[in-house]
């Protein structure tokens, strides 16, 4: 039992997060994308904006200015500094719920991104800016999982972190195999390119060696069971949170489970031949507007509910 | 670059350095001859082993640790809000015993008459009848609450949770300058200057025998929940903030996950068939006592202020059938007024029966004619205060005010004398600050915490705001204010208190 409000917190500082650390690996990605081949940054440019839902960005600007707006633009909806403060604001709101380990990491790399030196930093190494981020971003993550008791503030935080981050790989996904899945398909930078941005070059070649084809990413970052960004991982997250929450509640509280379950079973029982013969698109469109139904769910069940159904007689 | 150990010897050995120039306010740390006082010899000794160097490294990363820890408040610009820290000082105030036995004897008696007062003024009003307070000048303060007459509180503890503001003349006497007995604030900056100040003197803080302050949380706890009024089993305390907006929400942070009680804003909680509830994630859950951290006005829009936000509707009506306790009660300001402080002495011999063992400021009070007529001979000597005002808002200080301004105000008192109290201008005591690098005297104030319900309880540690700016007498943080901590010595040096 928790403040109804806390566990939104929890629940956006988990999504927070997760947003910044994609944000921020995909635009270093895209950095050094574009330092290997020129027009390699188009693309990558374009997988790193569709992170924020942006599909049709219009005038494409320099990868390096793509980047510093992607991480430190505060004015740009989803950019790393955005997602840190509102993280950051989210935790000081439940700085009671938290542990001094967590704020610490957190609000440190918070004043880190907020600092005048930022803009200098970037300017000086921007993929060393980008990468310190990521790693400031796992120690706070290492911090919740070590220290933070895994009961349901925990579960909130990360039903958060799953649900927004299987809806970033679907989006990243899309983009690369919905409308130019050929062309792509032997571009060996273009595929390192995505695994890379995707966290997943090196689980990858462990599972399928050297070999990067097109089929085998889309197989592994959609239903790897053990990577730990596959959409089919995520959805198992999101449903074994659910669950937890669920338990020894009454009936109505299951509603989001039943939702999260069914998307789970949609990917523990597909096979990568289907979604090839009808196209990626399909699939990730049904998980992202899956996660979207699950995410409303939760809010309605847990943090926004009628009150007149709950007082008691 | 000068070397090192030339710096050592600039701050000189163990009496008082060159460059610390004695003024006429009592001086915590060195006598007038300039030896270093007794309960200051070990960190005098400290001090003069370290570097300016080493000090100014202390000092960095003791306000490092508390931008860190979010220990900051929030300045609102015209485009952005940026966060500061409180400036704090790395030197503690230190207080002998005996200086501490006094004053928590004072304050614990003060407490016990004001809650004694407090009972009299929302039940048979025999103070009143009996003339040693004014009549009109209780039922006519806007801080009186008509709403709370004849309602029972547990052991008349209508103060649960007091922060007291003292103060230290010229011949080092410490007096009461003002009772606060609403929602005081500051008890987090105790505890987080004596957090810190543990890191920058060890030994020292060892070895001179400190009182531990660290049981604050949980006693507060047991005072709040001795306070529900139910007695459910163990009942559900929350503390109520205005929010993350409020500068003083760190605090309310704080205390709530050092008593492991949830922090709640005013929707979270909503009042049915005159109880109260918090919404959880599991439905709704019953609330049995309220720490509220917010002012009476805004705690129940349907009793007092109909445009807060802040509260809770229906929550004074809760309150009144006993389904829930509202810790300090609503109306305790009626004992803090500037007016009815210059009677706390007289209330305090009306009802216990003893003479005050910590004293008032000398102050009068401008609606009897005669002292009127004092004040406006002498308003060059003296600070005059609005009764109703806070926070140096409507004072006048005579010494530092031009001609005209005595003039203008002069009007004001006569227009208005009742609203308006006057005080001689006190020199605080100063202590040793450490600025740009050197070690220099600044005026301090004193702010120890009380808590109160079937007994009174003062906690041997206060925090003591520092006026930084040179000569300034002004310690509050919204006017260039700090802190820095305070250690209460145990009887004898050397043995640490249990």
């Amino acid at each position: 039992m928790m403040l109804a409000r806390v566990a939104d917190s929890l629940y956006w500082i988990g999504r927070y997060l997760e947003r910044a650390e994609h944000l921020s690996r995909v635009s270093a990605v895209m950095l050094n994308a574009a330092l290997d081949r020129a027009d390699l940054a188009g693309e990558a440019t374009q997988m790193a904006l569709a992170a924020l839902g942006d599909s049709k960005p219009g005038r494409l600007a320099l990868p390096v200015e793509s980047a510093r707006a992607l991480a430190l633009d505060r004015e740009r909806e989803g950019s790393v500094v955005v997602s840190l403060s509102r993280a950051r604001e989210n935790a000081r709101q439940v700085r009671d719920q938290i542990t001094t380990e967590v704020w610490e990491r957190l609000n440190m790399l918070y004043l880190r991104v907020v600092d005048v030196r930022a803009n200098r930093a970037f300017n000086a190494d921007a993929p060393g800016f980008l990468q310190e981020t990521i790693a400031d971003l796992h120690l706070v993550m290492g911090a919740v999982g070590a220290t933070m008791s895994h009961g349901e503030g925990w579960r909130f935080m990360g039903a958060g972190t799953h649900i927004e981050r299987a809806q970033l790989m679907a989006r990243l996904l899309k983009v690369h195999f919905d409308k130019s899945l050929q062309p792509a398909a032997d571009d060996h930078l273009a595929l390192v390119t995505l695994l890379r941005m995707a966290c997943a070059l090196e689980p990858y070649l462990r599972v399928y060696t050297a070999d990067v084809a097109a089929r085998h990413i889309l197989e592994f970052l959609l239903f790897n069971e053990e990577f730990p960004r596959s959409i089919r991982f995520s959805t198992g997250c999101i449903e074994d949170h659910l669950g937890h929450l669920a338990r020894g509640r009454e009936g109505y509280c299951g509603e989001p489970l039943r939702l999260a379950g069914r998307l789970n079973a949609r990917l523990a029982y597909a096979v990568v031949e289907d979604v090839e013969a009808m196209g990626a698109g399909a699939l990730l469109a049904t998980v992202e507007s899956e996660c979207a139904t699950i995410h409303q769910a939760l809010h309605d069940t847990f943090i926004d509910y009628p009150l007149e159904s709950r007082l008691p007689a | 670059m000068t070397p090192k150990s030339t710096q050592k010897v600039t701050l000189g050995h163990t009496g008082r350095p060159e460059g610390y120039v004695l003024g006429a306010a009592f001086d915590e740390m060195f006598s007038p001859d300039g030896a270093t006082r007794k309960e200051y010899a070990l960190l005098r000794e400290r001090i003069s082993t370290l570097g300016q160097e080493e000090l100014a490294d202390r000092q960095q990363t003791l306000e490092r640790s508390f931008l860190l820890q979010g220990i900051t408040f929030t300045v609102y610009g015209a485009e952005s809000a940026t966060e500061r820290i409180i400036p704090t000082d790395l030197f503690p105030r230190i207080i002998a015993a005996p200086d501490w036995e006094r004053i928590e004897n004072g304050l614990s008696q003060r407490l016990r008459a004001l809650n004694l007062f407090l009972a009299d003024i929302y039940g048979a009003q025999q103070i009143l009848s009996d003339g040693v307070v004014p009549r009109d000048l209780i039922l006519g303060a806007p801080s009186y609450r008509r709403e709370m007459q004849h309602l029972f509180v547990p052991y008349s503890a209508y103060v649960n949770v007091c922060g007291s503001d003292l103060i230290r003349g010229e011949n080092g006497e410490f007096f009461v300058l003002e009772d606060n007995l609403r929602v005081p604030s500051g008890v987090s900056y105790m505890l987080a200057n004596r957090e810190a100040s543990r890191r920058t003197f060890p030994d020292t803080f060892q070895q001179a025998g400190v009182r531990a302050v660290e049981r604050y949380p949980d006693l507060l706890l047991a005072t709040l929940k001795s306070m529900a009024s139910d007695r459910r089993g163990n009942p559900q305390v929350v503390v109520l903030t205005p929010g993350v907006y409020n500068s003083a929400y760190y605090e309310h942070a704080y205390l709530a996950r050092l008593m492991g009680v949830p922090l709640v804003e005013g929707r979270d909680l909503v009042v049915h068939d005159n109880r109260v509830y918090m919404r959880t994630t599991d439905g709704v859950r019953r609330v049995d006592v309220i720490y509220r951290r917010v002012d009476d006005d805004f705690i129940d829009p349907l009793t007092f202020r109909r445009d807060s936000s802040l509260g809770v509707a229906g929550l004074f009506n809760a309150y009144r059938v006993g389904h829930v306790a509202i810790c300090n009660a609503p109306g305790t300001g009626v004992a803090d007024d500037k007016a009815v402080y210059a009677y706390v002495p007289a209330i305090i011999r009306y009802y216990l029966g003893e003479d005050a063992v910590l004293p008032n400021v000398e102050t009068y009070l401008c609606r009897e004619s005669k002292q009127l007529s004092h004040v406006l001979a002498n308003l060059d000597k003296l600070v005059v205060k609005a009764v109703g005002a806070s926070g140096g808002y409507g004072m006048l200080v005579g010494p530092h005010a031009s001609a005209e301004e005595r003039a203008a105000f002069a009007e004001a008192l006569k227009a208005d004398p009742a609203n308006y109290i006057a005080q001689p201008t006190i020199q605080l005591s100063t202590a040793p600050c450490l600025i740009d690098g050197t070690m220099e005297p600044r005026h301090v104030d004193l702010r120890p915490f009380i808590l109160s319900s079937d007994r009174v309880v003062v906690t041997p540690g206060a925090l003591t705001r520092v006026a930084l700016k040179r000569g300034s007498l002004v310690v509050n943080s919204s006017q260039g204010g700090g802190s820095k901590d305070t250690w209460v010595l145990a009887e004898s040096a050397g043995e640490t208190d249990a």
